[in-house]
């Protein structure tokens, strides 16, 4: 069958191997939604514990936040081919929610969390964590700034009034999560729609 | 003169080269996302992946998800090596020149 190839169909072949596999490579999922609903999540939680006074408004709307992210992830995978970086990035995610929850209900149940500013403090600092691994896998600098910001506002709540350092929190749950969401949405969105035809 | 390498049949498909090599870059995929990719019809893509599957290049898995039907292909370890063997073949013939047969095209 060699005979009958010219350099072109060739050529065609080729670039269509590295096409294809460049498709599969960069597809991700657009978790934008994920960010707007925690974000929604963590305002809830802190609306809640301020004038509800409840012990249990952070597992609460915890619990409630991952039962809903499980619901909607499990109907939009349909479709979604899984990849190898998006196994890593899930990984990043998953230990950081399982860690922040598990130190988080401990420090609660056990009344030793009673610093507002050492919560938003450590929370910060681990969603920073997780913002930047995210980042850095993906190569988004978009992402990485809202790392910087989660940082910042890890330092920040330590060094304000107890007013200051929730309205740091918020600002920072705002950009990161809902702002960022909505721009992750849109960007991702973009990113996934582009086609190249192989018909046989 | 140096001998021409073969090229597989099986891998050489225009449609079956490109599920191969967007296959190589996920782990497993689902029917309806190869579909999207390559524009191909439900039949053509059914029939391809079926010759690959019977060569031993890629694997079927067909599960039921919220009770709707979904089948997942993925590829083996002989498929990834034909692709490599297919590519080396390509880059081989194409650094020899042009192939005996090729001057009245």
């Amino acid at each position: 069958m060699t005979d009958q190839i010219n350099d072109q169909e060739l050529n065609d072949r080729l670039r269509l191997i590295e096409n294809m596999i460049a498709e599969g490579r960069r597809h991700t999922q657009n978790w934008g939604w994920a960010f707007v609903l925690w974000g929604i999540d963590y305002y809830a939680a802190i609306a809640w514990s301020a004038w509800g006074h409840s012990a249990w408004a952070w597992p609460v709307t915890i619990v409630v936040g991952v039962a809903i992210t499980i619901a909607f992830a499990s109907s939009r995978a349909a479709g979604h081919p899984v990849t190898t970086l998006g196994r890593a990035i899930g990984s990043i995610w998953i230990a950081t929610g399982v860690s922040m929850f598990v130190l988080f209900f401990a420090l609660g149940a056990s009344g030793r969390l009673t610093d507002g500013h050492v919560f938003a403090a450590v929370a910060s600092a681990m969603l920073g964590m997780a913002n930047g691994a995210s980042a850095i896998l993906l190569r988004w600098k978009a992402q990485f700034a809202c790392a910087i910001v989660w940082w910042a506002a890890a330092v920040a709540t330590n060094f304000t009034s107890d007013t200051g350092s929730l309205a740091v929190f918020l600002a920072a749950i705002f950009l990161c999560q809902i702002v960022f969401g909505i721009y992750g949405t849109i960007a991702q969105g973009r990113k996934n729609n582009p086609r190249v035809p192989a018909h046989a | 003169m140096p001998e021409l390498p073969e090229l597989n049949p099986v891998v050489h498909g225009r449609l079956r080269l490109a599920l191969l090599s967007l296959l190589s870059g996920v782990d497993q995929a689902e029917f309806t996302w190869l579909r999207a990719k390559t524009e191909a019809t439900d039949g053509n893509l059914g029939a391809q992946l079926l010759k690959l599957e019977e060569a031993g290049y890629v694997l079927v898995e067909k599960k039921f998800v919220s009770r709707k039907p979904q089948t997942a292909y993925r590829i083996t370890e002989s498929g990834r090596q034909a692709l490599a063997e297919y590519v080396r073949a390509l880059k081989q013939l194409l650094s020899l020149g042009p192939p005996v047969g090729a001057e009245s095209v």
